[in-house]
């Protein structure tokens, strides 16, 4: 079991940087709106169909022409998911606005249900295999293995996480962003677009799921009934993290993943599901205000 | 004749028909036969099967059968399924009904088919299912007491193994199989070395695959639903664990095969009831041919069992059946010869009988026949 252990590490870190992209995007939008989005987890499962079909596509257009076709599909999938995160935010966010929180979370609901049924009916129940970021090779040295997607995910997650951060934290664009979500009258008030700003979050939070989505259709497959697990995982790790800590979010989807992956090893993955949500109630309980604290004092 | 009612067109009817005082009985003369199985959810793609191969069958009914149907979604849930049923017995009086391959759901479903006196004709392969006394269940798909035999048998007395691994799925589907599995396995001498339970949403296998390595098997068994045992084979195959594979009958499926390579597919093996794509008797060329048309997918076994289990049905109505009592007689005490092999209950509702096993070359994505296994259970 010692020489896999690189390998399961690398999986769980893979796995929860993934879950991250998720979390961090689900973050956005509690904040910006104050209502979960519980579409999150299909706007990953479209974005993975989306990925397929833009490789297919490419691959259709141009043949062997197109070199490294993951890298290309990335962000033409975040593009076309930013898209999508905008007519999202005109159709199940705008007309709901001033609305009660549940009105808007009732309305994210919708879309997933659609998203889902839309992805079955169109692309049928079988799951699709998604372009491999690099390649879908490994690295051997010795006795140890290492998976290249793996390896990729992290990179491409890891730099997605921190260009979120920067964005946030050191651009105007950033700060407007984060004027709205503190508290959007004063926002407005001082002349920020507050229906602009909160449409660019929807934006931003969709194409990060539109990278999870693509970073993992080739690892895992995707297929229409995917978004529940990952809208599960989102909202463990955001609630763990802290609700509305983006930091905190990120934090704890990549223990999410580790633990996931070293507990289902080492013991069972009956008992890596039944401790991780054991520890999501210890948590709850004793730091109900989840690892970092909250930033915002209000729950969804 | 054949008439296809959308819902919401049956509904209207309905409202139509109570609004006339005229009695549902009396609405038409043909035979209600609705699909209930799961078109959404993780085990969508064997529902799917199923619907398209019910679906061909009846859209195929012998001259002087009339039959009208309509398609329920059965999702992954007990209670969907249920409702699904229900609703179905509130619109009509059906004959029969194609019912969900998902054990857990016609586990649910079973006590309200007996009650209403309604056959449901299933390719579930769960071993309870027809150990329940239930006298309406009809299982078109040999059960795990007959395709397990297949599966150990091959890994054992053909590949030779004596130190079997296994990956399971915590669904009933998951645990009647490795009941089965097991039970096999310690009577042809060679017990399982390593066995885990894995949850249908399971994406990293790494973990059980690294313990699993670590057991020291000779052969990996798999009884996993279909985007799982793609799942397992890559992820094996890519930490370099190349063992040979006996898989369950979702690795004979077009649709998993597609998700692996050439490469990876060498040396793997799933048993089955049958495989349309790898047949060339005329009448399956025929199916397969007229299935690809209709639904532009490949047939696995599941449509074919679900097509066969529909056409007994029918037979049973061209021989004069009536109602579902009088089908449920028919099935119980008739033979019927079908596409896939001949069908003939045990008395307890298990119609399929024989097994095969199917193997991938590491170049063709269509798999050949290894080995057949007829009349597993000596019922024919």
């Amino acid at each position: 079991m010692a020489e896999a252990i690189p390998q399961l590490l690398v999986n769980g870190i893979a796995l929860g940087a993934a879950y991250a992209l998720i979390a961090l995007g689900f973050v956005l939008v509690i904040n910006a709106v104050g209502a979960v989005n519980f579409a999150q987890g299909d706007l990953v499962m479209a974005s993975g169909f989306a990925a397929v079909i833009l490789a297919e596509t490419l691959s259709a257009g141009f043949g062997d022409a197109v070199p490294a076709l993951g890298l290309l599909v990335l962000p033409l999938t975040m593009l076309v998911m930013a898209g999508l995160g905008l007519l999202f935010s005109a159709l199940a966010y705008a007309p709901l606005r001033g609305r009660p929180p549940v009105s808007i979370f009732i309305s994210t609901i919708a879309v997933g249900l659609i998203l889902h049924h839309a992805a079955n009916a169109g692309f049928g129940p079988e799951p699709r295999i998604g372009p491999a970021l690099l390649q879908a090779d490994t690295l051997r040295f010795g006795s140890v293995v290492l998976s290249v997607q793996q390896i990729a995910v992290i990179g491409a997650a890891g730099l997605l996480i921190a260009g979120t951060g920067a964005l946030l934290s050191r651009t105007q664009l950033g700060r407007r962003l984060r004027a709205v979500a503190q508290d959007p009258e004063i926002a407005e008030a001082m002349g920020i677009n507050g229906a602009r700003c909160v449409a660019l979050t929807f934006m931003l939070a969709v194409a990060l799921a539109g990278a999870a989505g693509a970073l993992l259709s080739n690892q895992f497959f995707v297929a229409p009934g995917d978004g529940g697990l990952f809208m599960l995982k989102a909202y463990i790790a955001v609630t763990l993290g802290g609700w509305g800590r983006l930091d905190g979010a990120a934090l704890a989807a990549l223990l999410i993943g580790v633990f996931e992956v070293m507990m289902a090893a080492y013991v069972s993955y009956v008992a890596a599901e039944a401790l991780l949500y054991g520890g999501l109630l210890l948590v709850l309980f004793f730091r109900p205000s989840g690892l970092l604290g909250e930033t915002i004092q209000r729950r969804t | 004749m054949i008439r296809r009612f959308a819902y919401a067109s049956t509904v209207a009817l309905s409202i139509l028909c109570m609004g006339s005082g005229i009695p549902s009985q009396a609405r038409a003369a043909e035979a209600y036969v609705p699909i209930l199985v799961p078109i959404t959810g993780f085990i969508a793609i064997e529902g799917t099967a199923q619907r398209n191969g019910a679906i061909q069958a009846l859209e195929n009914a012998p001259d002087g059968v009339s039959v009208t149907y309509e398609v329920s979604d059965t999702s992954t849930s007990p209670e969907v399924a249920v409702t699904a049923l229900t609703r179905a017995l509130e619109r009509g009086k059906p004959v029969a009904a194609a019912a969900s391959i998902f054990g857990t759901q016609m586990l649910a479903m079973a006590p309200i088919a007996k009650r209403a006196g309604v056959p449901l004709i299933t390719v579930s392969g769960t071993a309870k299912l027809t150990e329940l006394g239930n006298p309406y269940i009809f299982r078109f798909f040999p059960g795990d007491a007959v395709v397990k035999v297949a599966h150990a048998r091959y890994a054992v007395e053909t590949l030779g193994a004596k130190r079997p691994a296994l990956l399971y799925q915590t669904t009933s589907y998951g645990q009647s199989g490795r009941a089965e599995l097991k039970r096999i396995l310690d009577g042809l001498g060679a017990p399982l070395v390593f066995e885990e339970a894995l949850a249908p949403s399971v994406k990293d296998m790494l973990p059980a695959l690294t313990k699993l390595r670590a057991a020291n098997p000779d052969v990996i068994l798999l009884h996993l639903h279909s985007g799982p045992t793609a799942l397992a084979i890559r992820q094996a195959r890519e930490a370099g664990i190349d063992l040979p594979v006996v898989a369950g009958s979702a690795m004979h499926q077009p649709t998993t095969a597609k998700l692996l390579t050439p490469a990876q597919l060498k040396g793997v093996c799933a048993e089955s009831a049958s495989s349309p794509i790898s047949e060339s008797d005329p009448k399956l060329v025929a199916f397969t041919e007229e299935f690809r048309a209709r639904f532009k997918t490949e047939p696995d076994a599941f449509a074919l069992a679900q097509h066969d289990g529909i056409n007994m049905v029918l037979a049973s109505i061209k021989d004069g059946a009536e109602t579902a009592e009088d089908v449920r007689a028919w099935l119980s005490s008739h033979v019927f010869e079908g596409l896939a092999m001949t069908y003939k209950s045990d008395g307890k509702g298990n119609m399929a009988h024989d097994a095969l096993i199917v193997c991938y070359d590491g170049a063709s994505p269509v798999p050949s026949v290894a080995k057949r296994f007829h009349n597993v259970d000596g019922v024919l």
